[in-house]
């Protein structure tokens, strides 16, 4: 049996075919058209593949490569998770501060006074800008001052009517004036 | 001379490099383009797409051994492309011009190198009756002389799948062969 591998005139023409290669008379015009049309393509401006080479590129082992890819993803989702739990948190929290101002009843001067004093209080408490005061509270603050004031007229009437009143007041006030002097 | 360097410098996007990558390119993916196709202006045109496919993804690439067989893979790709494209001729026609040429290339002057237009004539010939596959399997084995590893490295095939056409290439052509000749 003559086997196809054998054949002689088979092998000449293959001989003849491999000592004839395929002469490319010039690489001058692929070179041009490649380059021309390359020029042409843009660049996507964000390409995640570029992205991941450029990071890891410098891993050559694939499966190593795909492991840091992989972990890095990993870290990444756990990190803006993270980031939301807290900022949730913290706007739970201011919300709470905001709760807890509303609670607040002006049903005595001292608590009026108290919550003078929180806004006064540089730096401290609630600054001026994330201050919410309904309607309502200013009524009541305002009620409450009203309140003071006539309240501080009568007690002035009546020391002004009662001698011994009086003297004790005024050296009380002397008291208080050289108090603050020591200071 | 294809080396690592210059496949890093043309990664880096540039393009004077990659003028010189494409010039010495080219004749690899002419050569495995025109012997598939047998037509010279088609083969150019294949060369032309591969060397844009490569620009393209160029940065995956990262050893010149790699790029060897992943240019002819690009190449085979496309060429099977155009074969699939193509009308196959059912019926055989003999081509006396073309018989005799190839009788007195191997009669007369074995050694003598033909022109690309008495190559493409000879390759069109032999692989009128030819799968794409069995086509691939013949010219990267038998002009090519690459190794089974090679191919199927190229061509995805595995090896026992480029011996069955392989075989089945040699006998078509053999037969012919011994018909004609």
């Amino acid at each position: 049996m003559t086997m196809i591998m054998e054949s002689e005139k088979y092998n000449k023409i293959l001989n003849v075919l491999r000592v004839s290669k395929p002469v490319l008379d010039s690489t001058e015009d692929i070179e041009k058209e490649v380059i021309k049309r390359i020029s042409k393509v843009k660049k996507p401006i964000f390409n995640l593949s570029e992205v991941i080479d450029s990071l890891f590129g410098w891993v050559y082992i694939g499966w190593v490569r795909r492991t840091l890819i992989s972990a890095s993803v990993l870290l990444v989702m756990i990190f803006i998770y993270q980031q939301g739990v807290m900022l949730k948190q913290i706007n739970f929290l201011s919300r709470q501060i905001i709760d807890n101002r509303e609670e607040m009843r002006f049903s005595t001067e001292q608590q009026v006074e108290k919550l003078l004093m929180e806004y006064k209080k540089p730096r401290r408490g609630f600054s001026s800008r994330s201050i919410t005061i309904s309607e309502k509270q200013i009524k009541e603050l305002l009620d409450s001052v009203n309140d003071v004031k006539t309240k501080y007229k009568d007690l002035m009437d009546i020391i002004q009517n009662n001698p011994e009143l009086k003297k004790l007041y005024d050296d009380k006030l002397i008291e208080n004036s050289r108090t603050k002097i020591k200071l | 001379m294809i080396d690592i360097k210059l496949i890093e410098e043309c990664r880096k996007g540039n393009l004077n490099n990659f003028r010189k990558l494409v010039e010495l390119s080219s004749p690899l993916a002419f050569s495995v383009a025109f012997r598939m196709l047998g037509d010279e202006d088609q083969a150019k045109d294949i060369v032309q797409e591969t060397m844009i496919t490569i620009w393209q993804k160029l940065r995956k690439i990262r050893s010149v051994e790699v790029y060897r067989t992943w240019i002819y893979r690009i190449v085979m790709n496309k060429c099977y492309d155009h074969l699939r494209r193509r009308k196959r001729n059912p019926e055989f026609v003999a081509d006396e011009k073309t018989w005799k040429l190839i009788s007195d290339s191997i009669c007369e002057n074995p050694s003598k190198e033909l022109e690309n237009s008495e190559i493409a004539r000879i390759i069109n010939l032999l692989s009128e009756r030819l799968s794409p596959k069995q086509k691939a399997v013949f010219v990267l084995s038998d002009i090519e002389q690459m190794s089974h590893d090679e191919i199927s490295a190229i061509t995805g095939m595995s090896k026992p799948l480029i011996k069955s056409n392989l075989h089945h290439a040699r006998k078509s052509i053999s037969e012919m062969v011994e018909k004609f000749l």
